[in-house]
Formats: C-alpha cells, structure tokens, sequence
C-alpha cells in the first residue's frame, strides 16, 4: 500500500518539477535578444553640461537618433506636428531661409560673416560640406583680465552639416522637418555639433554610435 | 490516493502556470524614503497593471486621462523605442547632492532619483507601459 502511494507521490511530484521547469522555459526567463546591450548599432546624439561652479552640476543626455525620428512624429503639442516644426514667419524677420541656404550651399568656401564687436565676435564659413558659426563673448571685467585686458569668458562653436540643413528645410516654407533633419545627421557618422567652453561650464553636443558617450 | 494525486497535480500544474504566466514580464517596483521616517515599498506583477485598470471605474479613469491623452501615442512608441535599447543609459543629473537618473536596465525603465531627505526608485518593465499606454488609449475616447 505504501509503497503504491510513493510511487504516485513520486510521479506527482517529478510532474509538478517539470511543469515548473517548463514554465519558467516559457516564461519566465529573459529573452536573449532583450538580454543584448544594445538593439542596433545606430547613432546616438550626447549632450552633456559640465559646471565648475560649488554645486558641479554635470547633465549627461544620450538619445538614439532612430528612437527620437521613430517618437517625434507621435508628438503634437504647440509648433511641432508630425515631427515639423512650424516656424512663426514673425520670428524670420523676412528672411527667406530657403534662398539664403540655397546661395551658401552654391558658394565657394570661405568666410562669410565676420562682426567684430566690443562684446562679442562673430563669425559665419563654410568648409567642405559644414556650414560653422564661431561665437566669441569677450569680457571687459577688469576682475577677470590682468591690467583690464580683454578676458575671453566664453566661445561657442556650432558645425551643421550642410545635408542636414537641406533636410531640415525640406518641409515648405514656415516649415523645419526635424525628422528629416535627425535622418540626415544619422548618415554623418561620427561628429562633433556644438561647443561651449566658458570659465565655469562647458557644453558639447555630438554624435557617435556608443550608447554610453564619452 | 490515484485520484488524490491527479488532483494535487492537476492543482499544482494550473498554479505554477499561472505564477509563471503573473511573473512573466517582471515586476513593477516602487521604493521611496523619506527622511520623516515614511518608508513606501510597492512591488507589482507588471502583468497585472494592465488588467487592474480594467477595473477602474471608467468615469475616473476618463477625468484622470484627459490630461494623459495627448502624450498616451508619444508614450506608446516610446516605451516600444525603449524596448531596443534594454540596458542604456539616458539621462543623468548631478546638481550638488541632488541626483536624478532615466535609465533602461534588463528591458526595465528605471527612474532614480535622490535628494537631501528623499529618495525615490521607481522600476517598471517597458512591455507594462506599452501595454498600459495602448490600453489606456482604446479607453479613452479620442486618444
């Protein structure tokens, strides 16, 4: 008699260790593919804000371009819609942007804009296919300069590839296709957009293809 | 005791299968402190989430999602977006001794963020607030 029930048992229990073991197969561990860190070996756009000052604030942005063209169609608040951005003509002060890009893409190397001021310095180039903007913000402060030399307290430098600002103004007239233009910056490969560098702070923003930056 | 033991196993197949199936996206986890002493732990079958707003009366859950409706699409492709990138890094910020993180970890959107007084983990799995942002969509009217 016993031994019939332990033989049941035996047979209950080795079932209950299978079904288990089965089920934990079919649902319960992580799918390989989930497991990866990384689903494609696509571009990523950083920001990062690093500031010297007590606090040392540091901002560390990393956003897969594919990720940013696949949502930014979904949002629609305010000017952005089906990822176009509608530019307010008020805020043009009647350029025509379209004929602007159009005759700097047309042109010859070289500079185009140089304003030299007290505060600040100004200059617009194009090389090669990347339209540069070098901003320099000069300070008189006698407290930062030696004998009231002129300090240089801040300088901005921003390269756009010329293919990304087509592709940003593709969408009309009062329209930018930020979609468009993010789709084009993936096909640049690696590259360096923005840099800030100040006394207390410094600000980058590029484009690589490691998920982590640096 | 042949009957008996069909039943037990009968019994124990169907339980195992349903814990399996309850577990089988994770859990929902919800962790704060307070410096006043508050502690507040919530862990959640994230297969559950889904099936628990069925059960929210539906005028509530319309007052509660019209401020929702126009983000649920946006929130919807991202968490699938998400879903690729299953162990990244997105945001990070240090100011002084404050301290917030938005990162994907195990296929998990994880929020960490910590303060002097405060601290606050919130981990949800991405497949949830996919489910959760459709669900709620076809809910609600118009979204």
């Amino acid at each position: 008699m016993f031994d019939g029930n332990r033989k049941y048992l035996k047979v209950t229990f080795l079932g209950v260790a299978g079904l288990l073991m089965a089920g934990a197969v079919v649902f319960g561990l992580p799918n390989p593919q989930q497991g990866s860190s990384s689903a494609k070996s696509d571009q990523w756009l950083h920001v990062r804000v690093v500031n010297s000052d007590d606090r040392g604030q540091t901002v560390k942005i990393n956003v897969p371009l594919e990720l940013a063209e696949n949502v930014l169609p979904a949002i629609n608040k305010e000017q952005l819609h089906n990822g176009k951005l509608k530019i307010e003509q008020a805020h043009m002060n009647d350029v025509d942007l379209h004929a602007l890009m159009s005759a700097v893409r047309n042109a010859k190397d070289g500079q185009y804009v140089t304003v030299t001021g007290g505060d600040q310095d100004v200059r617009v180039s194009k090389q090669g296919d990347r339209l540069m903007v070098h901003v320099e913000d000069k300070n008189k402060d006698k407290n930062n300069g030696k004998h009231g030399d002129k300090a240089k307290s801040s300088e901005v430098e921003i390269k756009i590839p010329m293919r990304v600002i087509d592709a940003l103004l593709s969408a009309g007239k009062d329209e930018l296709d930020v979609v468009a233009g993010l789709h084009a910056l993936a096909a640049q490969g690696d590259t360096e957009l923005v840099s800030v560098k100040s006394e207390d702070s410094t600000v980058r923003i590029w484009l690589d293809s490691k998920n982590g930056g640096e | 005791m042949m009957l008996l033991a069909k039943f037990a196993l009968g019994m124990a197949s169907t339980m195992a299968v349903a814990g399996a199936y309850t577990f089988h996206e994770g859990l929902v986890h919800v962790d704060e402190y307070q410096s006043g002493g508050t502690h507040l732990h919530l862990w959640a079958p994230a297969a559950m989430v889904p099936i628990a707003v069925r059960f929210v009366p539906r005028h509530q859950l319309q007052a509660a999602g019209e401020n929702l409706k126009p983000v649920l699409p946006a929130m919807r492709k991202l968490a699938k977006e998400l879903r690729k990138y299953p162990n990244s890094d997105f945001i990070e910020v240090v100011d002084g001794k404050d301290y917030v993180r938005i990162h994907t970890h195990d296929g998990k959107l994880q929020i960490d963020v910590q303060e002097p007084g405060q601290t606050v983990h919130v981990a949800c799995p991405l497949s949830t607030l996919e489910d959760m942002s459709g669900e709620l969509e076809s809910i609600l009217p118009g979204a």
